[in-house]
């Protein structure tokens, strides 16, 4: 980002970033998730040269909790963090909302993220700002997604109301041009706190006040210059927009040479500005919904009109005009407009797929999560496939297409919670095994109360933390047990929580040797009680990242000892990329541009075929 | 140049899909015009496929191409190009693709067969309007690696006919990113003297 009056390309997240300097934000807590992460990431880039505080937080919910804390001492502060941190934090939200956020000013940007690229589910966020009852905001460009964190910031100053931002995945990671603004001189100090910062004993008088905040903020946003009426008296279809769902919907009209279709695009989504949607409602005789994951502004709007004389006919997720999942496209937009218009569309003709393959996600070479899941497998074995993986939330996610080696994966710590659960179940004739798995930045996210949990109620389970010391998965960021900490934070051991909680068995082992992993594994699971197991982790992109690889040896395939086709362990079971099959040569290779040099198929191969060599 | 003008750039993680959506959405601005550029990259550092879509017009358009609306498609692997056309290919797509395969992991254990060159081609040609295919192994391992392959490809789109940005900006806007001794610039001038 250059700082000038000039359109620099930005990316959404980028765009938000840009406008929390210029919002002349203090203080941003966070922790990073897909497709929110760049937000923080640059503000930390920047904290420095602007004196501003950034964190990345344990989890979401303390990262809410220390913002409020900012804001509620006169700091502006924001908080970005991706749809499912929302569910964490939502806790705090549902009372902070009450408790108002003082002077400072508190933005909470959610970043959505539709078809859940990157998500285990694909869940609309937008509810919380109705549950909460605060005001919400939806960019729909790169310039908005800037300007409107410093439009949030006032408005949350003024009502002390938290604000919500939504952006989704094609917004945050889509880029364009920005005109940029000047980043302000500071004017605030932080000072002490109200004496009225709780809910207690009337939450309900504070309920009721909220309300009466939430009218006045609904006729300001019946002001606002962000939401674009349509230019037209008179329309057939009017397209009611949010968010990025705006660009498709004009770029549809555009395709089909559309008349007298208008769109209406609302950038203050809740409460909504509600002359200016009877107003336009007014104007046309249909309505179509154009936005993404649920029908939230539809069913805004929807409500709001039962109270017209003349309801115009209304198209949208509800009857069907629109798909109620996945992710929104001009494609989608096209078909929907087509299909009100009578307009046929040329079909393409389709031409056969079948040559086809899909390529699937896997670990990296060198992954050392790739030699769990082989000693998971391997153990299965043993025990006559009697053993429950419960998982959690990671790269070691991709384990649920590794052989199929995790049995269930949902939410950030679920995996030691639902292993308390099973862990009990002997008594009504549950005899599997119970494993829990998770990495070490969610350990600390979520995992410790399921831990000591299984500690008190005794539950017989192996919890499995795989401790590559770094935040791998949204790209390395740090957190409290990362091996490489800044000068002005003190790193937690993961060792030193276990110890503390005082499992029945606690061992930590190298992730690297499979041989005794296999053994360690099968050993532990076969005891009674709490079992836990530290896996010293390696994530070779982190390393690359630092301490770029010098190649001192190489490794190749033995063809006297390899037996080919009969057996293809290394390349079919254990599937580091970095090993191919070679059918003219009837026997693997090893592609020396994507081998790390980790060494661990040589442990996998049954015959002693794969040989460790010396680069001459 | 048609208003907007489309490309789609199509290839495995690692391969510098996002390089070259930077590269030409810099080209474009540097042109006055407007570039938006979406990216699906939230598999990028896993062996996933990786689409990025470029946008370029007097006005923003909306970050993903819609269907059939490519002029140009760039693929980076022979695979992805086909699955990137199947997907987004129309009838003034011209499509150009380097022939060096990426295999999947499920190829390396034998439950798939990658396709053979001939059969992708064979498909292209029926979803493109033209289909160029570049044999660059040879220069870029002479040159430093297929990792430049990003460069080279843009090069060769450069020197097309077709290309809506003038081959000298892009070289420039490649320099702003890799320096002008770069390798990848070497790389780019030897993709853009392949295509005439």
């Amino acid at each position: 980002m250059i700082d000038s009056k000039h359109e620099t390309i930005m990316g959404g997240n980028e765009a938000i970033a840009r406008g929390a300097l210029e919002a002349g934000i203090g203080f941003c807590a966070s922790y990073p998730g897909t497709p929110s992460t760049e937000i923080t990431t640059i503000l930390l880039d920047f904290a420095e040269e602007h004196d501003i505080y950034v964190e990345w937080s344990v989890n979401e919910k303390v990262a809410l909790e220390a913002a409020a804390g900012a804001s509620w001492a006169g700091v502006p502060a924001l908080c970005p963090m991706k749809s499912l941190g929302l569910n964490v934090a939502s806790d705090f939200l549902l009372n902070l909302n009450l408790s108002g956020t003082g002077t400072g000013g508190l933005v909470i940007v959610v970043c959505d993220d539709p078809r859940g690229h990157s998500s285990s589910n694909e869940q609309d966020s937008r509810f919380y700002a109705k549950a909460a009852q605060i005001p919400l905001l939806e960019p729909s460009t790169y310039q908005e997604a800037k300007d409107l964190v410093p439009f949030a910031l006032r408005l949350s100053q003024k009502y002390e109301v938290p604000v919500l931002i939504r952006s989704t995945t094609r917004l945050s990671h889509s880029r364009g041009l920005v005109i940029m603004g000047d980043i302000p001189k500071r004017e605030w100090k932080a000072g002490p706190l109200k004496d009225d910062l709780f809910n207690v004993p009337a939450p309900h008088f504070k309920h009721r006040d909220l309300l009466g905040k939430m009218e006045q903020i609904s006729k300001t946003f019946d002001e606002s210059k962000w939401n674009t009426n349509p230019a037209e008296k008179d329309l057939d279809v009017l397209i009611i927009s949010s968010g990025i769902s705006r660009r498709y919907s004009q770029e549809a009209i555009h395709l089909l040479s559309s008349k007298d279709i208008g769109i209406l695009n609302l950038v203050t989504t809740y409460p909504l500005p509600r002359r200016s949607v009877v107003d336009a409602l007014k104007k046309t005789r249909r309505v179509l919904f154009s936005e993404e994951i649920n029908p939230f502004v539809e069913d805004e709007v929807r409500s709001l009109a039962i109270d017209l004389d003349n309801v115009p006919e209304f198209h949208g997720k509800r009857t069907g005009a629109i798909p109620t999942f996945g992710e929104m496209t001009t494609d989608v937009m096209q078909g929907a407009i087509a299909n009100l218009k009578n307009i046929k569309l040329d079909k393409r003709n389709k031409i056969d797929s079948y040559i086809l393959i899909p390529r699937p996600l896997t670990f990296c070479p060198g992954c050392t999560h790739r030699n769990f899941y082989w000693a998971v497998r391997k153990v299965r074995k043993r025990v006559g496939d009697k053993l429950v993986v419960a998982g959690d939330i990671g790269c070691y996610s991709l384990g649920v297409f590794y052989d199929r080696a995790m049995t269930t994966m949902q939410a950030m710590g679920s995996g030691i919670g639902v292993a308390t659960g099973l862990g009990q179940l002997e008594r009504f004739g549950f005899d599997a095994k119970i494993l829990a798995v998770a990495g070490d930045s969610t350990f600390f996210h979520a995992c410790i109360p399921g831990l000591i949990n299984a500690k008190h109620k005794n539950s017989n389970l192996t919890f499995v933390i795989l401790d590559n010391e770094t935040t791998a998965m949204t790209g390395f960021q740090t957190h409290p047990g990362a091996l490489h900490q800044e000068s002005n934070q003190k790193r937690v051991k993961i060792e030193e929580i276990i110890k503390a909680i005082e499992p029945d068995f606690y061992a930590r082992s190298d992730a690297n040797n499979i041989p005794e992993l296999i053994d360690l594994l099968h050993s532990t699971i076969n005891k009674d009680g709490l079992k836990v197991l530290l896996l010293d982790s390696v994530c070779v992109l982190e390393e690359a990242r630092r301490d770029p690889i010098v190649k001192e040896t190489y490794f190749r395939i033995d063809e006297d000892m390899c037996i080919g086709e009969k057996c293809l362990i290394c390349v079919s079971e254990f599937a580091c990329p970095a090993i191919s099959w070679d059918k003219t040569m009837g026997h693997p290779v090893i592609l020396d541009q994507l081998c790390v040099q980790c060494g661990a198929c040589v442990a996998v191969c049954p015959h002693d075929a794969i040989k460790e060599e010396r680069v001459q | 140049m048609r208003d907007p003008f489309n490309i789609l750039v199509a290839g495995v993680g690692g391969q510098g899909n996002l390089v070259c959506g930077r590269v030409l959405a810099d080209a474009s601005a540097q042109s006055g015009l407007r570039p938006v550029v979406g990216d699906t990259f939230g598999a990028s550092r896993r062996g996933g496929s990786v689409l990025t879509h470029l946008r370029i017009g007097k006005t923003d358009w909306a970050p993903l191409i819609p269907k059939g609306e490519v002029d140009i498609l760039l693929g980076l692997e022979p695979l992805e190009a086909l699955r990137a056309a199947l997907e987004f290919a129309g009838d003034r797509t011209v499509a150009i693709i380097s022939q060096t395969k990426i295999p999947t992991v499920d190829v390396n254990n034998e439950k798939y067969e990658y396709p053979s060159l001939e059969k992708i081609i064979d498909s292209l040609n029926k979803l493109c309007k033209q289909v160029i295919v570049l044999d660059a192994e040879e220069t870029l391992t002479r040159i430093g690696s297929m990792k430049m392959l990003n460069s080279y490809i843009l090069g060769a789109m450069g020197a097309l006919t077709q290309s809506p940005l003038p081959l000298k900006i892009i070289r420039e806007s490649l320099q702003s990113i890799f320096g002008s001794s770069s390798a990848n610039i070497v790389a780019f001038d030897e993709g853009s003297e392949i295509v005439h």
